[in-house]
This record gives structure tokens, sequence and C-alpha cells, in this order.
């Protein structure tokens, strides 16, 4: 430890590091180059799903590529983490924007991520597409730049609850964790159930807590039929096993999310009985059928990847608008979006190949994808999609049914 | 790029400013804060719902956030009075979970987990949207000028050593008739008030603002900054939020060279690293990057401090 590290040596070294680290790849990037970001929720809450999504960004890109770009033009694919965090996100879409120079942001997840970040996209002109349910997001979308790929939460809430009472349920009770996904689906769910079924007003739960002993004596003390918690995994298998501790008999009604394989291996047996529900992949369409296939999957009856999915359909879409736009300019390419996936009449695609081979040929293509046949409303918030309701019988998921647009 | 080093700077800036105020109050006064990211919010939420929804033009609501931040944090130095450090250290963790539930409960003040949405900024209209960010970086460093100048002249002043006195041993500073607790909330209350100013400073910046923001997480990376960069010595801080923050941010640039990283192994490998350079610094530097300048007997009160680490 005799060798003194002065200020201005480290000043020095750590600004010389720092600024060869950020310069490097604008350097070693080609010019010509389209760029595209993606922003997936590798850790935290989104941990499950946001590989899957990155997965597919990549593929699509690689395909594109390998076939001759858009335009004429290689996409240069640049994947961050956004942690399921905004705080992380805000500054990794900076350097997407900044540094990578992309012209969209693909696959954000958390609804507050896809909100955290969409000052600073608004501003410099950066499409959005996301799979985030806050039904804020297209208020706040001022410039039309924004794609959300999934169903807006209270039409969770209305599907949910629509299939909840066709298993003939008459009373209910909701609790949902406190964040903006769960919140305007328990509006959903009440609205479908009618608010005289409801026995106690609904209430919220903070997430991380070391127990919910309290909010689940809340929940079933009126002995419900059905209680309904939309949450997410990381939470709801505390809850669960509370609700088992104490012995509630009712129906367990839940979102999908909340179920996947770490949750029954937490719970075990216990699972079996629990009813849950997600938008789903149209199943049984072409575009579904061609992504497992990509992605290596062996074909089965329940739904795969509900957001790896979405993130071949972003991908996609995203590179179709720049081929039917013909430019890279984001408000030409975002008008784009609805003439590439939206309206009648149009010859269906059901990947970015045949797409852009249709575009080439001066045909008008209406993209149908692997998430849902993505139409787009006037907000650029795509429009009906599969919902499925399924059991946990001996450790997996039984579909009960199924709701198609 | 460019614009990009600007952003960094900026978050920089903030760092700059917490880790400042950290540094009075456990640095030099040892009071252990770990709800930093609690009057990170109150400043940043202070100033957004001022101007959002109370409509006060932005140059009186965030330094009515620094305002706010400084009643708080007298409010929760009174509690020392009855307190050890390590049991103020479980308050101010309390504190910073009390205002994000808050935040995050209060939906029909503060939106909730909806985020609130900050339309105003300082001076915006006064340049356009490529000067602008330059514009804040230099309101940020002018606020981590005025932090520094304050915390280092309280340094160098006779309450900077009587501060320093009540660190080592409370005990023997009241003994010496110091107003141990006068002292505490003094210093407290100026830590705060700088986070608070910090907070409003990065919810103008980043125009939305949700509880999730305001995670403990935030307050471990002040930590990391005060403690890499060597504690009680401002110099040394700054120093430290700077490393820390391009620990954060370069890590990034991973990717863009290793292609055989994909971006799930990538921010797995992120967070190792981070981890592991804090473990590395703390091996081989255990008093920090820049420690504290050792307090010799019979120099002059102002130039007492400015002898290197000789004994480190």
């Amino acid at each position: 430890m005799s060798r003194n590290i002065t200020r201005r040596t480290v000043l020095k070294s750590g600004a010389a590091t720092f600024a060869a680290a950020t310069m490097a790849p604008a350097i070693l990037r080609a010019a010509d180059d389209i760029n595209v970001g993606s922003l997936t929720p590798n850790t935290g809450g989104g941990g499950p799903f946001g590989p899957k999504i990155t997965a597919s960004h990549k593929r699509v890109v690689e395909l594109v590529n390998s076939q001759g770009g858009v335009l004429g033009r290689q996409i240069n694919l640049t994947q961050e983490n956004s942690e399921t965090n905004p705080e992380s996100a805000v500054r990794a879409a900076d350097k997407l924007i900044n540094v990578n120079g992309v012209i969209g942001i693909l696959g954000t997840w958390s609804s507050s991520v896809t909100l955290g970040i969409m000052p600073k996209c608004q501003e410099a002109g950066v499409i959005q597409m996301c799979t985030s349910s806050s039904a804020d997001i297209p208020v706040r979308d001022e410039k039309g730049l924004v794609f959300n790929f999934q169903a807006l939460s209270p039409v969770w809430g209305r599907a949910i609850a629509s299939l909840a009472l066709r298993r003939g349920f008459n009373t209910f009770n909701l609790m949902a964790l406190n964040n903006d996904f769960t919140r305007s689906m328990m509006d959903g769910f009440v609205e479908i159930v009618g608010a005289d079924k409801v026995m106690i007003d609904p209430f919220y739960y903070n997430g991380n807590q070391s127990s919910y002993r309290s909010e689940v004596s809340q929940l079933i003390e009126s002995n419900p039929d059905a209680v309904f918690i939309p949450s997410y995994v990381t939470d709801f298998t505390a809850v669960y096993k509370e609700i088992f501790r104490q012995g509630y008999e009712g129906q367990v009604i839940t979102v999908s999310i909340s179920t996947g394989s770490k949750f029954k291996e937490a719970v075990g047996e216990a699972a079996n009985g629990i009813i849950h529900g997600l938008p789903v992949p149209p199943i049984s369409s072409e575009a579904y059928r061609q992504y497992v296939e990509e992605a290596e999957l062996e074909q089965m009856d329940g739904v795969q990847h509900p957001f790896g999915t979405a993130g071949r359909d972003q991908m996609s879409t995203l590179l179709l608008a720049v081929e039917k736009a013909g430019t890279t300019d984001t408000a030409q390419v975002a008008k784009a979006m609805w003439d590439v996936t939206t309206g009648e009449g149009k010859k269906t695609v059901y990947n970015i190949t045949d797409g852009l081979a249709a575009i080439r040929a001066g045909e008008e293509i209406n993209y149908s994808g692997a998430s849902s046949s993505v139409e787009f409303d006037a907000e650029g918030m795509v429009l009906g999609r599969d919902f499925q309701l399924a059991e946990i019988k001996g450790g997996a998921d039984v579909v009960i049914e199924r709701l198609e647009y | 790029m460019s614009a990009y080093l600007i952003s960094m700077a900026t978050y920089v800036g903030f760092f700059m400013i917490l880790a400042i105020a950290l540094n009075l109050q456990w640095g030099m006064t040892g009071m252990v804060n770990f709800g930093i990211a609690g009057f990170y919010a109150l400043g940043a939420y202070s100033s957004g719902l001022l101007t959002v929804k109370a409509g006060w033009p932005v140059g009186f609501a965030m330094p009515a956030a620094a305002v706010v931040g400084i009643a708080a944090g007298a409010l929760v130095a009174l509690l020392s009075i009855r307190l050890r450090e390590d049991f103020l250290a479980i308050v101010t963790l309390g504190f910073g979970e009390l205002i994000r539930l808050i935040a995050l409960n209060e939906d029909e003040i503060t939106e909730g987990p909806r985020g609130l949405k900050i339309d105003a900024r300082p001076f915006a209209d006064m340049f356009d949207r490529t000067t602008y960010p330059i514009v804040y970086l230099a309101m940020v460093l002018a606020v981590v000028a005025l932090a520094f100048f304050i915390a280092e002249r309280i340094r160098r002043s006779p309450m900077g050593r009587s501060l320093r006195a009540i660190r080592e041993d409370d005990v023997v500073a009241e003994v010496l008739g110091k107003n141990v607790l006068r002292h505490r909330v003094q210093v407290f209350a100026i830590g705060a008030g700088f986070m608070g100013a910090a907070g409003a400073l990065y919810a103008h910046y980043v125009q939305n603002i949700s509880p999730e923001v305001f995670m403990p997480m935030v307050a471990i990376f002040i930590w990391m900054s005060v403690i890499v960069g060597g504690a009680g010595n401002n110099w040394g801080l700054l120093l430290g939020a700077g490393i820390v923050m391009a620990i954060l941010e370069g890590s990034r640039f991973m990717g863009d060279f290793i292609d055989f990283l994909d971006a799930e192994k990538l921010s797995a490998i992120r967070v190792i690293l981070i981890g592991v350079l804090l473990i590395i610094i703390l091996r081989v530097r255990p008093r920090g990057l820049m420690p504290e300048p050792r307090f010799r007997y019979g120099r002059s009160p102002g130039g007492g401090s400015s002898t290197a680490d000789a004994q480190s």
C-alpha cells in the first residue's frame, strides 16, 4: 500500500476509461445501420419473462439481417436490462437514445418502466413498444409513438370476471398488490360481476411484506365463494401460503404471471385448485405455430411464452413499418405501423420474411402475430387478445376456458 | 454520445449532493442514515406536487423541497435524543420506507403507483432542446458546489471539530460542554435539506417519478459512494459518486464489446461486477480512495486538515 493514489491520477484515469468505454462502440458501429433498442426486464419482478422477449427480438433481427436487412440496411440491435425498475431503466434508455441512436425502444414490461422512460422517448422522438397494462399509457403518449402489445388491465379484469361468473361463483372479495398493473384490473372485475356480489370493498396490499396475515384475514373473513388477487409472483407466493394456512375453502383466482413454475415449486401440492388467467397467444394461429418452431419449443396444449411472442411481434412490426415508410423517420414509421398491422382486405402475413417480400412486391399487408392478431386502435393499444383461464391440477396448468377474439 | 455523457454527469451530480449530505451526517458526525431514499423521495414529491397540483412556479417549488427536507431531517434527528446511533439506523430505514409507502398509497395526492408526471422544468422556455441538458447540468453542478462549500466550511470550522468529537465519543463531547443534541439536529437537518434539493432536481429532470424509483437501493449506492471515496473527506466522495456511477453505467457497454454475452448473462455479470469492485476497493483501500485527513494537534483550526493521510 505504499503507492499513493492521488486525486488527480484517479480522476484522469477514470475519465479516460469512461470516455474510451463510451466512445468506442459508436466508432465501431457502421454508420448506415438502423439502430433498434431492446429494454427488457431481465432481472427483478419481470425476470421470468424478460429473457424470452430479448431472445425473440434477437431472432427476428438475425433473420432479417441474414436476408439483407430492411431498406437495404442492416439492423443493429442493442439490448439493455431494465431491472424492472424505472430508476435504472431511465438511464438505460438514455444510453440507447443518446449513444446507440435507436429509433425505437422495444420490450418494456412493467408499466412504471414504460411510463418512466416515456418523457425521454417522447422528447427524442423515439418509438416505444411495450407489454404494459396501465391505462395511463395511451393518455401520456402525446406524440402517438407508443404501441402496446398487451391488453390494458381493465380488460384483464373483465375477462377473468366473465370467465369466473360462468363457473358459478356468487360472492367475491378482492385484494390486489398495490401497483399500477393490478389496480385498474380490480375495477374491470367489479364492473362485470357487479358491485353487489363483492362483499367488502376491494383493497390493496403493499409488496415485499414479511407477513400478509392481517390482509388475508380481512379478505376471507366474510367467507366469499371466490377471491380474486391480482399480483406478482414475488408476493403472491407469500399471500397464498397465508391463505392456505388460514384454511380458506373457497376458490382462489389470480393472474397467471403469479403462478409460474417458481410458484408451483414453492407451494407444492397446495397449488392445486387455483384458477388463473391471462391474455394468451392465439394457440391455433399460424404465427404462434411458427413462433414455437423458431423458439425450439415443443408444441403443446398450454400457452408458452406469453411475452416472448409479443417480443417477436414488436420487432417484426417495427421493421415492417420501416420498410413500408421507406425511411427511419420515427413519425412516419409510427404512422406506417397501422398500415402494416391494422385494417381489412389486406394480405395477411405471419412473419417478417413474408411481410417484407409482400411490401417489396407492392402489396398491402396485415401482420398477424404470435401474441395476438396485432390490430391497433387509434391510440396504438392492441385490440382484442385471446384470454385463457386455467386451473392448476396435479401441479400443472389445465386450460378450462378460452375467450377468443 | 455527448448528450449521454452530459446526462450521466447530471446523474453523478445527484449522487454527489446525496453523498455530501450523507458525509455530513455519517462521515463527520457518525449519525447513520439508511433513509436517504426517503428524504430524496420527499424532496422529489414535494417539488413535483407543488408544481403539478398546487400550481407553484418551479423556482419556488424546488427551494421549498429543500425546506421540507430540513424540517423532516430535524424531526427525525430529534428522535436521536434517546436513541443510540445503531437505533437511529433502524429509525431512518423505517422513515425511508414510510415515505415510499405514503407515496404509494396516498394516490389521490401522489398518483400512487401510476407515478407523477411533471411537466415543469426550470428555465425550460429560455433554451432549446439541445442546449437545455447542459443548462440543467450547470444548475445541478451549482447545487453540488453550494452543498460542497457549506459542508467544507462546516468541516473546517470549530463546529466541524465538535462534530468529529461527537462522532468519536458523544459522552466525552457532552462532558466537554458541547451541545451534542443541537449539533446533531443541525447537521442532520442540513444533510436532509441537501437530499431534498437533490430529489427536486431529480424529479424535474426525469419528469416522471413513481414510488418504485425510491427503493432502498438508492441509499446503498450513496453509501457505496461515500465508503469508496473515503468517509469524512468531501473531495473523496465526489470521486466516489463518480466511480459508482461509472461502474453502474460503464458496465452497460460490456455487451457492445463482448459478443458471446447475451443480455441475460450480462445483467447478472454487471451486478456481480459492482460487488466485486467494491470488495476490491475496500480490501486495498480500507478507508476509501481518499481517506479523511488525520487530525493533528497544534495546528490552526483552518489549516489543520490539509495534511495528507500520512498515518494511514
